[in-house]
């Protein structure tokens, strides 16, 4: 026996907590949150990183990012990457790294990527707005079930940050709008130094181009007064802390709209130079920090808010909690999104019983075909919402209302929601009628293999369950299904007459044949008598 | 406000005073001697070289006080001909006659035995002849560049038979490798001679079929107040390198000699050096009073010297315990040298030697060579460990040993950042992070003293072992600021000059100087090495007008005038000069009774508040805390080793109460050291603790 047990000479722990690591490459820094997730989901910081870098200006002024730039951003990445080591974070899994519009909206974003994956191993994803939207919902969200008279009220989460500002309205807890501006920071910044203008004209430029995406803002949100504004940014932790110096920048701190004004004024109009002298601050957060307050400001105003919350929580936070639920959140977003797309449907006057009794049709649908189509439950949220959605298009015009549907969600932000998600959803919605894709349809055919499988598959339950309330009355409603070897087989149990259904059925179950291998047969289990006693 | 070089001044004579104290240890009274010697070179190469420099560029300006540059050189002048002629009293009156008595005299070469004569002329011919060449100086221009500091001897040659107006010179320069004092065989004592007057009696060796006419010794101090020029881009440790060579050539600042040097003699070095008169100090002994250290360190005296106070253990850490345990229990509180500086040395060594650590990072100032901290952080290199060391090559006149090291630790894999741009980093923290089974723990020294092993027996600082969540995150936070990985970070705890530091020590004081005017108890304490800073001492006066109760410790300069009537009479200002070089920095805030006490490195001047990185750490572990209120009670209560600072700014001995014992704050915590030792050594015996086997070392 060589070795008992003694206190010291242990195995090297297993830890049952994992530390992570979350970077976010920004449009004036670069910031690493290093944290340890627990075992029951709590996160603990570990190490805060910042470093400043000028993606912004490069990409807003010439839209490329410059070598110099990239080669900063890759030294400051490679000391990350130290630090993490520091900590045991070296795997893949426990780094997840995201860039917003400074590197998404640059021309050789790609490029860039590359580059950085190539030199530190780090595999940063661009992501889009509404992804950013999403994660600085999350970031924020512990504040809604702390505070209930948060929960009751209307509340604006907004994000200004370098490149764009990210407005996310929240009622009773559930969001009802969200939406990305190119409102940035930086932007604006740039936009001052292009004019050259005097620094007492500054302040009135400013709020000319503010006022414009209020102006948009007030065209998408019928909301004219909403009583809590929560400002999530650098630029408002600043603001925040000069009001409250004792802030400890973890929790929320409220400033009302006056304090804040004042303080916007006081800080509007002095001079990058003197910012940076007077708090010690990087040149690249003392560039944004006065178009912010102003976008903050104005905004504060557009829509009477009372009191302006800013919270210590970033869009890092929102990685770090995604990452240590591992996806508990699915079921949050599922509920999100399918309210953001009913407030979609009724916008467009089409949020009735029909698209209500079609989505959940389609569910019931894609549940009893799980085995033939193999596709998990992200795919059903899909479906469910192109079946609220199909008809949307019908505002515009009956006539190929099927394509007018596809461009309006595409052309819409359903939160919760990436890009991609949306463009799948648009083109079920697209397919739901007669017209199969075709090689000239672009949206279709840029899509990959796999996800042309995914539109196919969806495309073909959504008709299917169309055809059962081609009345729009939604009388079906005891409906069982059966497989049978080559046959699908749909039987009504409380309708005895099928005849227009079994009509449209004719037209649009090609494609289910097409796609799954087997016919559709839709039945009655019902005689005529009993049909009418049942009704 | 007390001017801060007189106020330097009066320290440096209170260190001479422990010279004259018959209390004291004779050899120890050496060493103070000494050491007030070679305090008063850093002071001209730095402060007086400063000041000169000012004048020379024609930018003299007021000090707080009011007194000009021109003012305030010639009340340096006058103060510190006092001082250097008390230190030769002190050697040639007080010391050597007790030395004598004790076994250790210093002769004149007349005075030598034939025997002892012929050995030192062997040692002459054989060991220094070879070393030394003389430099014969034709004219004033090609007199040669001698290194700031050295003893050189000036030879005056019997002039040419074609110009016998024209006195010849050469020069000799004593190269540091030579021992000071060459020891004479002696059967019953130490005896021994200078070696410049060894020189000397055979210096016209080295002029053959010439006559010399004299030979004097002589030492010059250079400016050495060249700051690093940072702003110019290019690395750091080719701009130190600079530096130490710019040193070697920069301007004279003071000149010394023996005072029988013939008025040609000193006419010619005069003109060579281009110095004035008031920079010309004349000593009636040997020049270079700090090379006496040499005579402290002697082996055998040992009745002479202080009785050895050996380090103890810290009660809060078992012998046998790995610090990391310790440090999980609880903080731990190290006040050294009463207790051993071994449990950071531990610290860090065991993080080298653990598998579960991942990270160590750690500031170096000065280092002692062959640092046991130096080594283990290599070997953590070694073993895949992530160990960055932010080196201070800016330590003022360490830098050579600085660079070494540093490119030492390179070698082994650390990741070495060499200071930073146009600030000196002063804190001292390290820390270490472990992977456990619980999650990441990060554990955190923070210290008022340098993690120097030798230094640590000798100077009184405090250290704080603690893995607090929030601390442990500010040093990572202060550490990744300092070392660039990071723009700096709102602290939770602690603050950081240059930039919070000062607003929070002047926001405590005004929060005390509130409580006070709304009636409630108000109590400053600090323990600092020198107190210079403006705006602190305003605040401090508002404080004291307030009625807040202000007690300083400070054992160096103190540009703050106490007891003056309306303005600080509620201020008490003593320094406490013993054995052990006060050094750590402590700070009491009563706060209502909730008593807040920090750590700090930095002493409250401009350059520390404003122009270095350090750290003020809160200590709230309310054991800790409560040693360190202590610790700076019992200061304040020292009759023994303490002085007051008067309005006049002289100081006065701390005299015991009537009738009340003498408290020497120093020896009371060594025996309080010793007696928590002990109890705690009882207190292990005490228990019932199972034997296991012993552990197998880790490789």
């Amino acid at each position: 026996m060589e070795k008992k047990i003694s206190t010291t000479a242990k195995e090297p722990a297993k830890a049952s907590a994992r530390t992570v690591a979350v970077i976010d490459i920004g449009a004036t820094a670069v910031r690493m949150q290093v944290a340890e997730i627990g075992a029951d989901g709590t996160v603990r910081p570990l190490d805060s990183l910042q470093r400043a870098v000028h993606l912004g200006k490069d990409t807003f002024t010439s839209g490329v990012i410059q070598p110099s730039t990239t080669d900063e951003c890759v030294a400051i990445l490679q000391s990350f990457r130290r630090t993490m080591k520091e900590y045991g974070v070296t795997q893949p899994e426990q780094i997840r790294a995201v860039a917003t519009s400074a590197v998404r909206e640059a021309e050789n974003r790609e490029a860039f990527l590359d580059r950085i994956y190539m030199t530190t191993q780090i595999n940063v994803e661009a992501i889009e707005g509404a992804e950013e939207n999403r994660l600085t919902y999350i970031a924020v969200h512990d504040l809604f079930q702390k505070d209930a008279k948060l929960r009751n009220k209307d509340v604006a989460i907004v994000e200004v940050g370098g490149g764009s500002t990210e407005l996310i309205f929240v009622r009773d807890g559930r969001v009802t709008f969200s939406n990305t501006y190119r409102l940035g920071a930086l932007r604006m910044r740039e936009t001052l130094e292009t004019y050259r203008a005097p620094a007492e004209r500054s302040r009135a430029l400013l709020g000319q181009h503010i006022q414009r995406t209020v102006d948009q803002l007030h065209w998408n949100v019928s909301l004219r007064k909403v009583p809590y504004l929560i400002a999530v940014s650098g630029d408002a932790r600043f603001a925040a802390s000069l009001v409250h110096p004792s802030w400890d920048k973890q929790g929320v701190v409220r400033i009302d709209c006056k304090t804040f004004s004042e303080l916007a004024d006081q800080l509007v109009p002095v001079s990058v130079d003197e910012l940076v002298r007077k708090y010690h601050i990087p040149y690249q957060e003392a560039e944004t920090i006065g178009p912010a307050l102003l976008a903050y400001e104005h905004l504060a105003r557009a829509f009477q808010v009372k009191h302006i919350l800013v919270t210590g929580a970033s869009q890092r936070d929102g990685l770090l909690k995604e990452m240590a639920v591992r996806g508990a959140w699915t079921a949050e977003f599922a509920e999100q999104a399918v309210h953001s797309a009913t407030l979609l449907a009724e916008k467009y006057g089409v949020n009735d019983g029909h698209s209500q009794y079609v989505s959940e049709q389609c569910v019931k649908l894609f549940r009893e075909l799980q085995s033939e189509h193999g596709l998990d439950e992200r795919y059903e949220l899909l479906l469910r919402i192109a079946g609220l959605l199909h008809e949307v298009g019908v505002f515009i015009s009956d006539r190929s209302h099927h394509k007018h549907s596809m461009y309006i969600i595409l052309n819409s932000d359903l939160f919760g929601l990436s890009r991609k998600e949306i463009t799948l959803i648009a083109l079920v919605a697209r397919y739901h009628r007669r017209a199969a894709p075709r090689s000239y349809h672009t949206e279709y055919t840029s899509l990959d293999r796999d996800d042309r499988l995914v539109v196919a598959k969806l495309a073909a339950m959504l008709r299917l369950a169309d055809c059962l309330d081609r009345k729009h009355l939604q009388d079906l409603k005891n409906i069982t299904f059966l497989r049978e070897k080559d046959r699908f087989i749909v039987t009504v149990n409380d309708v005895a007459d099928l005849t227009l259904e079994q009509l449209a059925m004719r037209d649009k179950a090609s494609m289910f044949e097409q796609v799954f291998g087997t016919k559709v047969e839709l039945r009655t289990a019902l005689s005529a008598d009993e049909a009418i006693t049942h009704g | 406000m007390l001017n801060r070089e007189l106020s330097w001044l009066e320290f440096n004579s209170r260190v001479l005073e422990e010279a004259r104290d018959a209390t004291v240890p004779l050899l120890e009274r050496l060493k103070f001697l000494a050491i007030s010697s070679s305090n008063l070179d850093e002071f001209f190469m730095v402060r007086v070289g400063g000041l000169q420099q000012l004048l020379e560029e024609g930018r003299s300006a007021f000090d707080p006080d009011g007194l000009t540059t021109e003012q305030q050189l010639a009340e340096i002048r006058r103060r510190t001909e006092r001082l250097v002629a008390d230190q030769y009293q002190c050697l040639l009156k007080e010391l050597d006659p007790e030395l004598a008595v004790a076994g250790i005299q210093r002769l004149r070469i007349e005075s030598l035995n034939p025997e002892q004569l012929a050995h030192v002329e062997r040692i002459f011919t054989h060991d220094l002849y070879p070393l030394i060449s003389p430099i014969a100086v034709k004219m004033l221009a090609a007199f040669p560049l001698l290194p700031g500091l050295r003893l050189n001897l000036l030879v005056r040659l019997e002039p040419d038979k074609e110009s016998p107006q024209t006195p010849r010179f050469a020069v000799l320069h004593l190269p540091r490798t030579l021992a000071r004092f060459i020891a004479v065989p002696d059967p019953a004592k130490y005896t021994c001679i200078p070696v410049e007057e060894m020189v000397a009696a055979f210096v016209a060796r080295f002029f053959p079929g010439e006559t010399v006419v004299e030979c004097m010794p002589f030492r010059i101090t250079r400016n050495a107040d060249l700051s690093v020029r940072e702003d110019q881009a290019g690395d750091l440790l080719g701009h130190m390198r600079e530096v130490l060579d710019a040193r070697k050539r920069s301007n004279c600042v003071r000149l010394e000699t023996d005072e029988r040097i013939s008025d040609v003699a000193l006419a010619f070095l005069r003109q060579a050096l281009r110095i004035t008169f008031e920079q010309i100090y004349k000593v009636p002994g040997p020049i270079d009073l700090s090379a006496f250290w040499a005579v402290v360190k002697l082996p055998g005296f040992e009745k002479f010297k202080d009785k050895a106070w050996p380090p103890q253990a810290s009660p809060g850490v078992p012998p046998d315990a790995t610090m990391f345990d310790v440090i999980a229990r609880k903080d731990v509180l190290l006040f050294h040298p009463f207790q051993s500086f071994e449990p950071v040395v531990r610290f860090i060594e065991q993080a080298a030697d653990d598998p579960d650590v991942l990270a160590i990072k750690q500031i170096l100032y000065r280092t002692n060579e062959n640092s046991r901290i130096v080594a283990a952080l290599a070997r953590a290199a070694g073993r895949g460990k992530l160990v960055t060391a932010l080196v201070e090559l800016k330590a003022r006149f360490d830098e050579a040993r600085n660079i070494e090291w540093a490119e030492a630790l390179e070698h082994a894999g650390v990741q070495v950042i060499y200071g930073l741009k146009r600030l000196k980093v002063h804190a001292k923290v390290c820390i270490v992070v472990r992977r456990e089974s619980t999650g990441i723990r990060r554990y955190v020294h923070f210290g008022t003293g340098n993690y120097n092993e030798v230094t640590a027996r000798i100077y009184s600082d405090v250290g704080l072992m603690t893995c607090d969540e929030d601390l442990a995150a500010d040093a990572t936070a202060f550490f990744n600021a300092i070392t660039g990985y990071s723009q700096p970070i709102q602290y939770r705890k602690i603050e950081a000059a240059p930039h919070g530091l000062r607003a929070k020590l002047i926001e405590m004081i005004e929060s005390e100087t509130e409580r006070s005017k709304q009636g409630q108890k108000a109590h400053i304490i600090a323990k600092l090495n020198a107190l210079v800073h403006r705006d602190v001492i305003e605040a401090l006066c508002r404080a004291s007008q307030a009625g807040v109760k202000i007690d300083l410790n400070i054992r160096g300069v103190c540009c703050l005038r106490p007891g003056v009537a309306g303005l600080s009479e509620n201020i008490t200002v003593i320094s406490i000069l013993d054995r052990f070089l006060e050094h750590s920095r402590i700070v009491y805030f009563h706060h209502g009774g909730e008593e807040r006490v920090f750590i700090s490195s930095a002493d409250w001047m401009p350059r520390n508040l404003d122009r270095r990185v350090e750290l003020l750490v809160p200590v709230e572990d309310s054991e800790c805390r409560s040693s360190l209120i202590s610790i700076l009670k019992t200061c304040m209560k020292d009759t023994v080793k303490a002085r007051r600072l008067l309005p006049d700014g002289s100081y006065e001995r701390v005299k015991p109460a009537r009738r009340g014992k003498p408290l020497r704050s120093q020896e009371l915590f060594y025996r309080q050291a010793c007696e928590l030792a002990q109890q705690a050594q009882k207190n292990r015996y005490m228990m019932f603790e199972p034997q296991l086997p012993a552990k197998t070392t880790r490789k």
